[in-house]
């Protein structure tokens, strides 16, 4: 059985306090103008954000990254150092759902047979303190449709629901009850009282209407008949290809290794790991300047095909988490559920 | 001696081929001492440069930018010196615009037979760079 | 007031007898609003088109990507293709022509007029709607209306319109082969160059931190860029990918290819990438807003392009868009071009 504590919202402040004094880097939601980011918070936080606009797939696998260091003298074999990072403790408070999804759909990633030792030095690090969603969704949430929930605990190390005047927190993982066993005294027990009004919390929020993907179980298959389809060039029409909705995705995780050299003579530099998106129309450009995917209309279908097919048959589950980033993001209103509810309709 | 005056300001120094490039080899041929601060990079003309290389100089760590050219009316190309002055003058005001300090960035017309005028362009470049100290804004952190 | 009906008529006409092969309009979004870009090809479908206070694209990107697929495909473009332009995007047409992207006869301008209304900044509307979500708007003389699940909402457009339409300068499209709704000016609204003044009033210490903390910010997901019609560059000089690659190309020739940039988001990159487009959009951007609009973390991007363009009119007498058979900024020169800063 997890633990279960309630916490006074004004007591909040003081865990992340306690958390910060232990060494603990806490990083919390903060509006800088107008954008929703997370940042080190040592004390007072805010807790009414919608969701960050971007995921928190930064603390593990950060835009840039540093893989070692080469140096080479002429005539001699280039020297190489492996800069492992050294990555501090870390929570992030505020994590939504589909957020602590997307966090397992990464790990899976990273972590799948062979690990990737820059992603998990980071990662082991990293604990995620969620905020059930108990307010009505974003017109741009779809959750639920791909076997997501607004009170998941998946990817979590702690959930707290809002209770009005105070939380709910439930450890998920034992990184979570250590969080909250750090900060013992600020917890009191949670009473059956308190079980039944979260009870109905939750049953609240997943009885709120959303947005839905029609049949997401049957994507997979639908999208793999399509692929040929001449629908995907009117779906893609209007992409200008500029990448936001991979950027701000918290499952895309593409990237680019190039050597940025700081010195000729001798020769050296860093090889450094970065993002790299496969909407860019360089993604798949060849040396030669062939590209395999020249256009929006084969971009756009690898997107889709990869959140709702590829990785699938790949992992047995959906890619997508539903925070809906790309679809209040994008710039000209492509839409991913309109898309695959298309796709799914025209193939029958 | 304090830090500040052991620092010595880089200079990265756009010079056109036909006139203050052959300046700054005037005033070299002719023992004028200078401050040796300026790396010389010729080119062509000064309409020919373009305002990556001035960012792209700062970006690799440069404490100060000259672009220096023909007067006007003596461009080899005829007109290169007055798209220079155009684009240069834009180049100015957005990194002004943006923050960076004004004494970073300038421009001089130094003819082929102004050596002593080149070196008085560098010496004073050098000396209003000083106290601003290295150039930190715009510099890549290599790591 | 636009009746739809001229702009669906037209498009139907001209597509009916085939005096265009294509009408670039709006049409309703997915979820109602916002509207998105289309690109009909028959008469039938004239019907989708819509004109509403969403229709904040500037749908000259579409004749850019428009004149690249057909480059692409090596097809010559036959029949015109016309063009549902606001005066921001006519002028954007205007730039395009200037530069010899377009001949003026390829492309037919069915020029709308926002009548001085401007068009809707969605992230202003929040405050305005008490949590209601709209699924559609309309144009109402000073006002916009919102359709919501609660009732009809209407606030004034001065309040919810884009921060560039505060400032506009041309509402209605100068260059069309025809133009729909009235040409209104002296609105009572904010000077041009407004936002831009007022943040000049920083100082240099205060404009760097201010900055530093936009490029900070900044994920180079080029959204900025490749939304803006006039950076149809087949390959970005900060991309710089391509080398002219033989079997006899190195690795290390590869490696060390020229990279004005690296492909790190940090500041110093994040800044040569933007002051680079900056300077290459200057006296070619015409402020249509889209680059600000787009960008994912709010970076005030009007503010850069802004200044050019005022140092543009101020100093050189140069209007962006103005006339097709006008010079570029940076290549072209005055007599008296300010030079009292070069030693």
């Amino acid at each position: 059985m997890s633990m279960e504590k309630i916490l006074d919202k004004e007591r909040l402040s003081d865990w992340i306090a306690a958390l910060a004094k232990s060494g603990m880097e806490v990083n919390a939601p903060a509006l800088e103008d107008g954008v929703w980011t997370y940042k080190p918070v040592d004390g007072a936080v805010r807790m009414d954000h919608p969701n960050t606009k971007q995921p928190p797939k930064g603390f593990a696998f950060p835009q840039r990254e540093v893989f070692f260091s080469f140096e080479q003298i002429k005539g001699e074999a280039p020297r190489l150092k492996q800069v492992l990072p050294e990555s501090p403790q870390r929570v992030v408070f505020g994590v939504r759902p589909c957020d602590g999804r997307g966090a397992v759909r990464m790990d899976r990633v990273f972590g799948n047979q062979v690990d990737d030792p820059y992603y998990q030095a980071r990662r082991k690090n990293v604990a995620y303190v969620g905020l059930a969603c108990n307010t009505a969704p974003a017109p741009t949430c779809f959750c639920k449709s791909v076997g997501g929930s607004p009170v998941s605990t998946d990817g979590l190390d702690v959930l707290l629901t809002d209770l009005g005047d105070k939380y709910f927190a439930q450890a998920v993982t034992k990184t979570g009850e250590a969080l909250m066993a750090a900060a013992d005294k600020l917890f009191a027990k949670a009473s059956p009282a308190d079980k039944k009004s979260v009870g109905k919390v939750h049953a609240d929020a997943l009885a709120q209407p959303q947005r839905a993907v029609k049949d997401a179980e049957a994507a997979p298959a639908k999208l793999k008949a399509a692929f040929n389809s001449p629908l995907w060039e009117e779906l893609a029409r209007a992409c200008i290809g500029c990448g936001i909705c991979t950027f701000l995705c918290p499952t895309c995780h593409c990237f680019d290794i190039n050597d940025e050299v700081t010195g000729s003579t001798p020769m050296k530099g860093s090889r450094v790991r970065t993002w790299d998106n496969c909407q860019f129309p360089d993604f798949t450009m060849h040396s030669s300047g062939h590209n395999p995917r020249e256009n929006t209309a084969a971009r756009l279908r690898q997107r889709v095909c990869h959140k709702f097919q590829y990785f699938h048959e790949n992992f047995g589950m959906l890619q997508c988490t539903g925070c809906g980033r790309c679809v209040s993001e994008c710039p000209v209103g492509i839409d991913i559920v309109a898309v695959v509810n298309k796709v799914a309709e025209h193939v029958g | 001696m304090s830090e500040q005056q052991a620092y010595e300001p880089k200079i990265v120094a756009f010079l056109c081929k036909w006139c203050s490039s052959a300046g700054s080899d005037l005033a070299g041929v002719s023992r004028i001492q200078y401050p040796a601060n300026a790396t010389p990079i010729t080119v062509p003309c000064s309409g020919s440069v373009s305002p990556m290389y001035i960012l792209s100089a700062f970006n690799k760590g440069a404490d100060g930018v000259l672009v220096s050219g023909c007067h006007i009316g003596d461009c080899h190309y005829m007109e290169g010196n007055f798209l220079a002055r155009r684009k240069i003058h834009l180049v100015k005001e957005l990194l002004q615009f943006i923050g960076v300090e004004e004494n970073r960035f300038r421009m001089s017309w130094v003819s082929a037979a102004e050596g002593a005028k080149y070196a008085e362009v560098v010496k004073e470049f050098v000396e209003d760079l000083r106290p601003l100290g290295p150039q930190e804004k715009l510099k890549a952190q290599r790591t | 007031m636009i009746n739809i009906q001229d702009i669906r008529d037209t498009a139907r006409d001209m597509l009916a007898k085939g005096e265009v092969r294509a009408v670039i309009g709006w049409r309703a979004g997915s979820r109602g609003m916002p509207a998105e870009p289309a690109v009909i090809t028959a008469p039938e479908q004239a019907d989708e088109l819509v004109w509403d206070p969403t229709c904040y694209h500037n749908l000259a990107l579409h004749l850019v990507e428009d004149r690249k697929f057909l480059a692409h495909a090596r097809k010559t473009s036959g029949a015109p293709i016309a063009i549902v332009a606001k005066g921001c995007d006519a002028r954007a047409v205007v730039v395009l022509m200037q530069e010899n992207y377009f001949k003026r006869e390829d492309v037919y301008i069915i020029g709308v007029s926002c009548e001085g209304s401007g068009v809707l900044a969605e992230w202003k509307l929040a405050r305005h709607l008490n949590g209601a979500v709209p699924t559609a708007a309309a144009f109402a003389g000073d006002e916009f209306t919102f359709a919501t699940a609660a009732g009809e909402k209407r606030v004034p457009a001065r309040d919810v319109m884009a921060d560039r339409c505060l400032e506009c300068r041309s509402p209605f499209p100068k260059e069309h082969n025809v133009a729909l709704g009235e040409d209104k000016t002296g609105r009572d609204l904010a000077a041009p160059f407004a936002a831009l003044a007022r943040f000049e009033t920083r100082s240099e210490g205060e404009r760097w931190e201010f900055w530093q903390r936009q490029f900070e910010r900044c994920i180079r997901c080029f959204a900025c860029r490749s939304v803006c019609p006039m950076c149809y560059c087949e390959e970005c000089v900060v991309d710089s990918i391509n080398i002219a690659v033989a079997p006899d190309t190195t690795a290390e020739e590869k490696a060390n290819r020229i990279r004005w940039i690296e492909r790190s988001a940090t500041r110093s990159e994040n800044i040569t990438y933007h002051m680079t487009r900056a300077m290459h959009l200057a006296g070619r951007c015409v402020d249509c807003g889209e680059c600000e609009r787009v960008c994912p973390v709010n970076i005030p991007l009007r503010l850069l392009n802004n200044k050019m363009e005022r140092e543009a009119r101020e100093r050189f007498g140069y209007e962006p868009g103005a006339s097709i058979g006008g010079p570029s900024l940076v290549a072209s020169f005055r007599d008296d071009d300010p030079g009292d800063f070069i030693r």
